[in-house]
């Protein structure tokens, strides 16, 4: 491995250790491969020499374009992440041995859209000049599914798209452009936001016409993931929303207006939409309908306990038969297998992620890159939350990925640009301003005029 | 293969899984640890005082003339700090830049004030920045920051 670093061009420390946590991921991934197949098949899987040759290679790839496009960003990320794949593929590979290869590909396309990330956005605040394109862009991505022959209906909810031999979920990518909009508005907004100037009777409130935009796209984007009936996304927008509503201003009557604005969302949903209201049922009591709505609930519940601390072993699950058990329910079959140890270890990893994405906001000195890092840390945050809730019935279940883990490749890819914005944010606060000449020069020159003399 | 030795690889996935994110917590620990000069506020801290107090004057470090970085091809050219040194496109400006179309004629002005080297724009059509912010009033200029004048970059150095 030294020979390896050595041979590399210019690493600063953090590439260094970026570089032998991505060899400890791929060797984990590897022996889980490896364990899984001896204990399932009692020979070691057939293709596993490619694969880990063609997994380490396309880590490698993303962590050389790192050294080359975004030196000092932070190391953990990107091999956290790789883990995370690495480990789910493993398991999808059992489940599903046609969803492992479209995988393996999805993940070899996410790690180019990462890699072309990095490339084209040098600086993460160039995206605040285009707010109202990924306005427009993310909206248009959510509207996609809705349009007549190219959206598809799969299991109640209209979020895909099919366009030839490809079908994706554009809402994945929409979660990102909309929280570039809403950081770079926030952010111009953030006083406006947070001090009541318009007075009404007695009460000073906040004048809406500032609020207008955002409450317009929020509720925009609200209405058409109501409309395509996925609730689980719909929650994590309104969650990103005030989340970041909350995180620019600072006050906290947001997230008591946020508590509010759900509760009275919540109440109407289960009024008037027949799908909320048998998530709810089925996550009170999953045994009214044992066979039914409450079966993916029960056999995800008896797979973990069947689990018990340290797993049934990898390789040993019989979980397969949990519906959706690649993608929704995938945390539940790695508990069976893992154990508690093993799930807590997978939640550790994106705690670390979600903690790395705060800390660069953190340490960021402008406030749009500041929000707009807290933001996708949020996303990321919020959508494990949402499914590991739902798999261990501490939330109604809604459908939505493990990010990086779950079967999917509009998820995968979107959670990989996700990073990629993350760490070029990262390198962009941790590169000392002499070495940023370029960022200087690169100055557009769109913005200066000449003078006339 | 016995599957006691199966549950021995299980547990060691397991103990190298924890391993990982040990040396992944050591990673973000040591960073912790060692916290780093903000880059944009102070750049180029002396080496001899990581920690340098915002103000902390001493005389080998005292800034003594604006140094060009940008463009290349006037690279390293210097001029010392008088009481006043004028930037602009005009001949007769202390820091003169006729060929930089992108400064005003009398741009901005760098003067000395209570011991301090001071910054201030004059009015110029595409403003003047200091470590990449615009300087809408007099600013402080330590030694290390980078002047932006049109396309032209100065260095305060010593």
């Amino acid at each position: 491995m030294t020979a390896l670093a050595t041979a590399l061009p210019r690493a600063p420390a953090r590439r260094r250790t970026e570089l032998g946590l991505i060899v400890l991921a791929v060797l984990l991934v590897g022996g889980l491969y490896a364990i899984a197949g001896l204990s399932k098949a009692g020979s070691l899987p057939a293709n596993i020499v490619p694969f880990l040759i063609g997994f380490f290679a396309m880590l490698l790839v993303a962590h050389l374009a790192m050294r080359y496009l975004a030196p000092n960003a932070d190391p953990i990320l990107l091999p956290t992440a790789g883990l995370l794949n690495g480990v789910g593929y493993t398991f999808i590979a059992r489940l599903s041995s046609s969803e492992a290869s479209k995988q393996a590909a999805w993940t070899a396309l996410g790690l180019v859209a990462f890699i072309v990330t990095l490339a084209v956005v040098r600086r993460a605040r160039d995206l605040e000049r285009y707010r109202y394109l990924f306005a427009f862009v993310g909206i248009g991505m959510l509207l996609l599914p809705l349009v007549p022959h190219i959206g598809l209906n799969i299991n109640g909810a209209r979020l895909w798209v099919h366009l030839g031999p490809f079908s994706f979920q554009p809402g994945e990518l929409a979660k990102l452009a909309l929280a570039v909009f809403f950081a770079s508005v926030m952010v111009e907004r953030a006083d406006l936001l947070s001090h009541a100037t318009r007075r009404i009777g007695r009460f000073l409130v906040l004048d809406p016409r500032y609020l207008a935009p955002i409450i317009a796209a929020w509720g925009l984007s609200l209405l058409i993931f109501l409309a395509e009936n996925d609730l689980g996304s719909s929650f994590l927008f309104f969650a990103l929303f005030i989340g970041m509503l909350w995180i620019s201003t600072g006050r906290t009557y947001y997230l008591g207006l946020g508590v509010g604005l759900f509760a009275a969302g919540a109440f109407f949903a289960l009024r008037v939409i027949h799908h909320a209201q048998s998530r709810v049922q089925s996550w009170l009591d999953p045994w009214a309908h044992p066979y039914s709505t409450g079966f993916q609930i029960i056999q995800g519940q008896f797979a973990i306990a069947d689990g018990s601390v340290f797993g049934t072993g990898p390789g040993q699950s019989n979980a397969s038969h949990i519906p959706y058990a690649s993608s929704d329910f995938i945390f539940a079959v790695v508990a069976n297998e893992l154990g508690l140890v093993g799930a807590a270890a997978l939640l550790m990893g994106y705690l670390l992620m979600v903690g790395t994405g705060l800390r660069i906001a953190l340490r960021c000195e402008r406030p749009f890159e500041k929000l707009l890092a807290a933001g996708l840390a949020l996303i990321l945050g919020v959508q494990t939350f949402v499914i590991v809730g739902g798999v261990t019935r501490l939330i109604p279940l809604t459908g939505i990925t493990l990010p990086f883990v779950s079967y999917g490749g509009s998820s995968l890819i979107a959670n990989y640009i996700l990073l990629a914005v993350l760490l070029r944010i990262s390198n962009d606060t941790e590169t000392p301003m002499i070495l940023r000449e370029s960022a200087l020069i690169d100055m557009p020159s769109g913005e200066l005029r000449e003078v006339q003399a | 293969m016995s599957s006691g030795v199966i549950t021995l690889f299980k547990y060691v996935f397991l103990a190298v899984l924890y391993l990982f994110f040990l040396r992944v917590l050591r990673a973000v620990w040591v960073e912790l640890r060692e916290p780093k000069v903000a880059p944009v506020a102070a750049p180029s801290a002396t080496p001899s005082a990581p920690t340098q107090a915002p103000r902390k004057r001493r005389g080998k470090g005292e800034p003594t003339h604006l140094r060009i970085t940008e463009p290349a091809a006037r690279r390293d050219q210097t001029f010392d700090l008088t009481d006043e040194l004028t930037v602009g496109r005009a001949p007769g400006c202390g820091v003169p830049l006729p060929e930089d179309t992108f400064t005003s004629q009398l741009h901005a002005r760098v003067f000395r004030r209570d011991g301090d080297v001071w910054v201030e724009d004059l009015g110029s059509t595409n403003g003047t920045l200091l470590n990449e912010k615009k300087v809408s009033a007099p600013a402080v200029m330590r030694r290390g920051d980078r002047l932006q004048v049109g396309r032209t970059v100065l260095e305060l150095s010593s």
